[in-house]
C-alpha cells in the first residue's frame, strides 16, 4: 500500500514537473504582426515567420491576415482605443499621415538607437533604393519598414495589340487611344481596349507624372498638407481623358471602385475583354502567369503618360510595416530583429520574385542580376517561392534576363525625377480622400458629367474633410 | 447667445404646459390651479431634456435661421414627449383610475426582487450593447470626431443641419425608399403568386415548398455574393441568358439605371422564402366553405381570389409589410455591400449603406451618428404611420 502510495506520488511530482517546467524554461516572447493580405502573400509571410522563429527560438512571431488596408488600417484605430495593439501592423502608404498623428508608433531609427546589429542581424538601412527610403523617411528619420513596395505599370496583350498592328505597348495617353481605335477595328475586337482599376492611387500617378503636386505645403511635405488640389489642370486632365476614352468605347469601367476593383480588372484581361490594363506592378507574377495559362504573350510597359506635359516620373505605392510604441524591450527587439531579418537581401528578392513588388534592396537587385540567384537564396526559401514555377524555370540564368516583366517596375522608378510631386502627398485623412476622387471618377465616366465642374465639387468636399482631420488631429 | 434666452424658452413653454394642463384638469373637473401649476413646472423643463446637453447652443447669435428652427423643434418635440404623457396620466389619477396595470395572478412572484434577479442579465445586456449605445450616439452626432483622432470637437447641431442642406442625402433617401418600396411590393405579389401555386395539392408538394422557402436560411451576404456571380458582366449566367435569348447586355454593376434592380432582385428572392412561408400558413386557414359558397354563387377563380382570399389574408400581408420595410431598410446592407458596394454613381446607397460608408469607411463619427439617428426616428415614424392607416384595414376575422 505503501508503496503504490509513493508510485503514485513520484508519478504525480513527474506529471507536474513535466508540465510546469517548460514554463520556467524561457517560454518565447510574442511578436503579433498584422498584415492585410488574406492570398498566397499571407502564407509566404507567415512561412517566413516559421523560418523565422526556427532560427531565433526566443521569439514566436505569428502573422495575422486582413482582407484589405481600408479594413486593417479601422481594425488598427480600433485596437488601439482598447490597448490591443500587436507589435507590428502594416499601414499603406497612404496612410503615412495618419500613422504619423495617431501617435501609435515609433520610428524604426529611434527603436534601434544607432545599433548596426540587433540579436546578430545587421542594420543597413542604407541599401534600400532611393525612392523607397525617401518615400518613409520623415523629417529626416527612417520611420517605417518598407515591404511591399509597387509602382503602377501597364499589361498589354500582345496578341491583341499585334494583331492591331501595334508593336510596342503604347506610351502616352495619345497612343493609347491610336492603339484602341486600331484595337476596336479588328474583325475580331475585344468588348473593349483599356481598362483599369478605379482606385485613388492611379489618379495620383497620372497627376504626379505631369509634375503636378496633390496637395499644397510641397505635397505636405514641407509641411502639413491643408489644400487638396484636385481641381488642378493636371487633375482634369486625368479626368477628361478617361471620359474620352470611355465616351469612344475604348475604356471598361466596372463600376467597382477602391479595394473592390483590382478582381475586375483581374477579370477582363484575363478573359481578353481589354488589351491593355493599368495595374499595380505588385501582381506582376501573376499577370505574366495569367498570360501563359490563356494563351497570350502579356507584355509589362511603363504607366501611359500625358503627351502634352510629359513624363516626370511616378511615385511608389504599397505599404510598410510601422513599430508600435511603448512595446516592452524585449517585444520590441524581437519585432526589430523580425523586421530587420524580413527585409535582408534574400527575402526582400524572393518577395519580388514571388510576388512582383519590387526589390526593396540594391544589394537584392544584384544578387537577381546574376546567375546564381537560386543556390543563395535556397537555404532559408519559403515554401510559396520553391513551388513557384517562375522561379523554378529560370533558376540558373539572371532573373531580369529570364523575366522582362519584372524589371518594368523598378526602371519606372530608378528613370523617375524625384520632385514634390513624385514623392507622393503626405495627406491626413487621404484614405477618405481617396474615395472622394474614385467617387468623382465615378460620376464623370458612368453619369456623364462634366469633369470641369465634378472635380471642383469632388475638391471642395474633400478639402472638408481635409480641413476637419486638420482640426482634430494636429498637434496643438 | 444673450442669457435670458434659456429663460424666455422656459417661460414659453412653461405657458404652453401651464394653459393644456390647466384646460385638462378644468375639463376633469378639477382646479385650474393645481393643473396650471404642474403644466407650468414640466413645461418649463421640458426644453432641458435636448438643452442642456446642447447648452442652447443653436440660439447663439452667429448660428443661422435652419440652427434655430431646429433647436425650436428639439423643444417642441421634448414639450411633446413631457406634456402629454404627463396629461394622460395625471387624468388617469384624477379619474382613480390605476396607472400601472397591477394584475395579480396565481403565477405571479411574490417578492418584490425575484423577478428583477431573473430579468437581469437581459437587462444588463439591453443596456450594455442596446440602451448605452444608442443614449451616446447622440452624444457622438453632435460631435466632429474620427476613430483614433487627438480629440474631438463639439459642433452643435451642424450634422443634422448640414444634413438638410446636402442635395446628395436627399438622393440617398430617395433611393432608399425606392428600393425599399420596389423590394416590399414586388416581393409580396410574387411571393403569394409563387405561394397560391406551391398551395397546390401536386405530387411532392412537400418538396417543392422546402426549395422555396431555402433561399430565407441564407444570409443576406451570401445573397450578395451568388448574385454577384450571376450578374457579373462577364462570365455571369443572367447576361449570358440575356445575350443569348434576346442580344442584350445589361450593366448590372455599372449602369446607375440598372444597379438598383440588381440590388432588388436579390434582395427580393432572399426574402421571398419567409413571405412564402407566411402566406401558405395563411392560405391554409382560407375556409374552404366560403370558397366553395362563392363558387357555387357563380365567382370566377379570379374573383374568389379577389374578394376572399387577399382580404382573409391582409394581417398576414400587414405583418409581412411591416417585417419586410424593416429588411429592406436594414438587413439589405449585406447584399449590397457585397454585390455593388453602393455604387454606381451612389445609385445603391441607401441610408443604411451610407452611414457605414461616412462613419466606418470615412470614419467620420459624427456625421455618421447623426444620420444613424435620423434613420431611427424615420423608422419609427415609419411603423406609427402604418399601424394607424394600414392597421385600420386590416380584417381579423371572418
Amino acid at each position: 500500500m505503501n508503496h503504490r502510495k509513493s508510485l503514485f506520488f513520484t508519478l504525480f511530482v513527474l506529471v507536474f514537473a513535466l508540465a510546469v517546467v517548460p514554463a520556467f524554461a524561457q517560454a518565447p516572447t510574442d511578436v503579433k504582426v498584422w498584415v492585410a493580405f488574406t492570398d498566397y502573400r499571407l502564407d509566404w509571410a507567415q512561412q517566413k515567420a516559421a523560418i523565422f522563429n526556427e532560427m531565433f527560438p526566443q521569439y514566436n512571431v505569428t502573422v495575422d491576415g486582413y482582407a484589405n488596408y481600408e479594413e486593417l488600417f479601422s481594425a488598427t484605430a480600433l485596437a488601439a482605443e482598447q490597448n490591443a495593439l500587436p507589435a507590428v501592423v502594416q499601414y499603406f502608404e497612404v496612410a503615412t499621415q495618419d500613422a504619423r498623428d495617431s501617435g501609435y508608433f515609433k520610428s524604426i531609427a529611434s527603436a534601434l538607437g544607432g545599433r548596426t546589429e540587433v540579436n546578430g542581424v545587421p542594420v543597413d538601412l542604407e541599401d534600400f533604393i532611393g525612392p523607397v527610403s525617401a518615400y518613409y523617411t520623415l523629417d529626416g528619420e527612417f520611420t517605417s519598414m518598407p515591404w511591399n513596395t509597387s509602382s503602377a505599370i501597364m499589361f498589354s496583350n500582345m496578341n491583341i495589340l499585334n494583331a492591331a498592328g501595334v508593336d510596342t505597348p503604347p506610351a502616352t495617353w495619345a497612343d493609347v487611344d491610336a492603339a484602341c481605335e486600331a484595337v476596336m477595328a479588328l474583325d475580331n475586337a475585344p468588348e473593349f481596349c483599356f481598362t483599369w482599376p478605379n482606385h485613388g492611387w492611379f489618379f495620383e500617378q497620372w497627376v504626379a507624372q505631369q509634375n503636378a503636386p496633390l496637395a499644397n505645403n510641397d505635397n505636405g511635405r514641407s509641411d502639413r498638407a491643408t489644400e487638396v488640389m484636385l481641381d488642378s489642370d493636371a487633375s482634369i486632365a486625368v479626368a477628361a481623358w478617361l471620359k474620352d476614352m470611355m465616351d469612344k468605347g475604348y475604356l471598361y469601367y466596372s463600376g467597382a471602385q477602391g479595394g473592390d476593383s483590382w478582381a475586375t480588372v483581374d477579370q477582363a484581361f484575363q478573359t481578353q475583354q481589354v488589351a491593355m490594363a493599368a495595374y499595380s506592378s505588385s501582381d506582376t507574377a501573376v499577370y505574366t502567369q495569367t498570360g501563359v495559362d490563356n494563351g497570350f504573350d502579356v507584355v509589362a510597359s511603363f504607366l501611359p503618360y500625358n503627351q502634352e506635359t510629359g513624363w516626370t516620373g511616378n511615385l511608389i505605392g504599397g505599404a510598410s510595416l510601422w513599430l508600435v510604441e511603448g512595446l516592452p524591450t524585449e517585444v520590441e527587439d524581437g519585432a526589430l530583429t523580425f523586421l530587420l531579418w524580413f527585409s535582408n537581401t534574400n527575402n526582400a528578392a524572393e518577395w519580388h520574385q514571388v510576388t512582383g513588388y519590387i526589390a526593396i534592396r540594391q544589394s537584392s537587385n544584384d544578387m537577381l542580376s546574376t546567375a546564381d540567384w537560386y543556390a543563395t537564396m535556397e537555404p532559408t526559401a519559403s515554401q510559396v517561392w520553391k513551388d513557384n514555377a517562375l522561379v523554378q524555370a529560370t533558376q540558373g540564368t539572371p532573373w531580369f534576363d529570364a523575366n522582362p516583366n519584372f524589371i518594368v517596375a523598378a526602371n519606372q522608378l530608378a528613370e523617375s525625377q524625384i520632385t514634390v510631386a513624385t514623392s507622393g502627398a503626405l495627406l491626413g485623412a487621404f484614405p477618405s480622400i481617396r474615395n472622394v476622387i474614385t467617387q468623382a471618377l465615378d460620376t464623370v465616366l458612368l453619369a456623364d458629367a462634366d469633369p470641369v465642374e465634378t472635380m471642383a465639387a469632388a475638391s471642395t468636399e474633400a478639402n472638408q474633410i481635409l480641413e476637419e482631420y486638420n482640426l482634430l488631429n494636429a498637434p496643438e | 447667445m444673450d442669457s435670458f434666452v434659456p429663460f424666455l424658452i422656459s417661460i414659453i413653454t412653461g405657458a404652453i404646459g401651464c394653459a393644456v394642463l390647466a384646460y385638462a384638469f378644468v375639463k376633469a373637473g378639477r382646479s385650474a390651479l393645481l393643473g396650471g401649476v404642474i403644466g407650468a413646472l414640466a413645461g418649463a423643463a421640458a426644453p432641458l431634456i435636448f438643452m442642456l446637453p446642447l447648452n442652447y447652443c443653436t440660439f447663439e447669435t452667429e448660428r443661422t435661421g435652419l440652427d434655430v428652427a431646429f433647436g425650436i423643434l428639439l423643444i417642441a418635440i421634448a414639450l411633446v414627449a413631457v406634456i402629454l404623457p404627463l396629461r394622460w396620466i395625471s387624468l388617469r389619477i384624477l379619474g382613480h383610475q390605476t396607472v400601472i396595470a397591477r394584475q395579480v395572478t396565481p403565477g405571479a412572484f411574490k417578492g418584490r426582487w425575484t423577478p428583477w434577479l431573473l430579468l437581469a442579465p437581459t437587462l444588463v445586456i439591453l443596456i450594455l450593447f442596446l440602451y448605452y449605445p444608442s443614449l451616446d450616439t447622440f452624444r457622438l452626432s453632435t460631435l466632429l470626431a474620427r476613430l483614433g483622432a487627438r480629440r474631438s470637437v463639439f459642433v452643435c447641431v451642424d450634422n443634422f443641419t448640414r444634413l438638410a442642406q446636402d442635395a446628395s442625402y436627399l438622393n440617398v433617401i430617395g433611393i432608399t425608399f425606392f428600393i425599399s418600396i420596389a423590394i416590399v411590393v414586388i416581393g409580396l405579389v410574387l411571393s403569394l403568386a409563387i405561394a397560391n401555386l406551391a398551395y397546390l395539392p401536386i405530387k411532392g408538394a412537400a418538396i417543392y415548398r422546402t426549395l422555396l422557402i431555402w433561399p430565407y436560411a441564407i444570409s443576406p451576404a451570401v445573397a450578395g455574393i451568388i448574385f454577384l456571380l450571376l450578374f457579373n458582366p462577364t462570365g455571369g449566367l443572367i447576361n449570358y441568358a440575356l445575350d443569348n435569348l434576346f442580344g442584350v447586355k445589361i450593366g448590372w454593376l455599372n449602369d446607375p439605371t440598372a444597379a438598383p434592380w440588381a440590388v432588388i432582385i436579390a434582395s427580393i428572392w432572399k426574402s421571398m422564402g419567409y413571405n412564402i412561408l407566411f402566406y401558405i400558413a395563411g392560405l391554409q386557414n382560407v375556409p374552404k366553405d366560403l370558397i366553395e359558397a362563392a363558387a357555387i354563387d357563380g365567382a370566377n377563380a379570379w374573383q374568389r381570389f379577389r374578394r376572399i382570399v387577399i382580404p382573409l389574408l391582409s394581417p398576414i400581408t400587414f405583418f409581412l409589410i411591416i417585417t419586410n420595410m424593416t429588411y429592406a431598410f436594414f438587413d439589405t446592407f449585406a447584399t449590397i455591400d457585397y454585390l455593388t458596394g453602393g455604387g454606381p454613381v451612389n445609385a445603391t446607397t441607401t441610408m443604411m449603406y451610407n452611414i457605414y460608408e461616412v462613419g466606418i469607411v470615412n470614419n467620420d463619427l459624427g456625421k455618421g451618428a447623426a444620420q444613424s439617428i435620423l434613420l431611427f426616428v424615420m423608422v419609427i415614424g415609419l411603423t406609427v404611420l402604418q399601424f394607424r392607416t394600414t392597421g385600420e384595414r386590416v380584417t381579423y376575422g371572418a
